[in-house]
């Protein structure tokens, strides 16, 4: 189910201020961040974010596209390296 | 056979089912698309006079978004998730489901028929 209108998008207060701060200094750092829940707003495009995905941060780049969806989901927690090779059985 | 939007030629069945036939039209949709006409939904798609045919070309490409327009904007909205480099898009590249299902098993629309590993425990058990 989606998330009721009435809230507004979930955004992390302590991100949005941080972005707030970095607009008026005029810096565009790349801001570690583990709000992985934290939704994409418009006042974020243009800016970096290294997401933290567990174990190391992700660097992500905010597009106007990106607007809507989570941090989190630039940022995957899995690596799927491909299976093993099983030995070949011998007759 | 009549024509309607391009290329499609639904037949003799009733309307509301023949309309069916168009990519984007379902059922409850060719339904609505019927008592918008004001045509019985159960007159057989061959007897419908050049007027309804008209009106109903008018209504859905008026109101709706069908064929190969459903399908460029289907389409655009994949390659949107895969350009951002989100999960999803991500999913969308492996071909594998997006909505958070099980992969272990099942999963098999997304994936294809199954590719058999040779020497796997299954395969040994099975013999």
């Amino acid at each position: 189910m989606s998330r009721s209108l009435k809230k507004g998008p979930y955004v992390v207060e302590r991100l949005f201020g941080r972005v707030q701060k970095q607009k008026q200094n005029g810096s565009r750092d790349p801001l570690k961040t583990w709000a992985r829940s934290c939704t994409v707003v418009p006042e974020f495009v243009g800016h970096t974010f290294m997401v933290h995905n567990g174990k190391t941060f992700h660097r992500v780049f905010v597009t106007e596209d990106m607007v809507g969806h989570k941090l989190g989901e630039f940022s995957p927690t899995r690596i799927f390296r491909g299976h093993t090779m099983v030995k070949k059985e011998e007759a | 056979m009549p024509r309607i939007i391009g290329v499609d030629i639904p037949n003799d069945k009733p309307v509301w089912v023949s309309l069916g036939y168009l990519y984007g039209v379902g059922r409850p949709l060719a339904l609505a698309i019927c008592k918008k006409g004001g045509i019985d939904p159960n007159v057989k798609a061959g007897q419908l006079t050049e007027d309804q045919l008209s009106k109903v070309t008018g209504i859905i490409e008026a109101d709706y978004v069908v064929e190969g327009q459903l399908r460029r904007q289907v389409q655009q909205n994949i390659s949107r998730l895969k350009e951002i480099g989100c999960y999803r898009g991500l999913r969308h590249r492996r071909g594998l489901p997006c909505r958070g299902q099980r992969t272990k098993t099942n999963a098999r629309t997304r994936k294809g028929p199954r590719k058999t590993v040779a020497g796997k425990k299954s395969v040994k058990e099975m013999r």
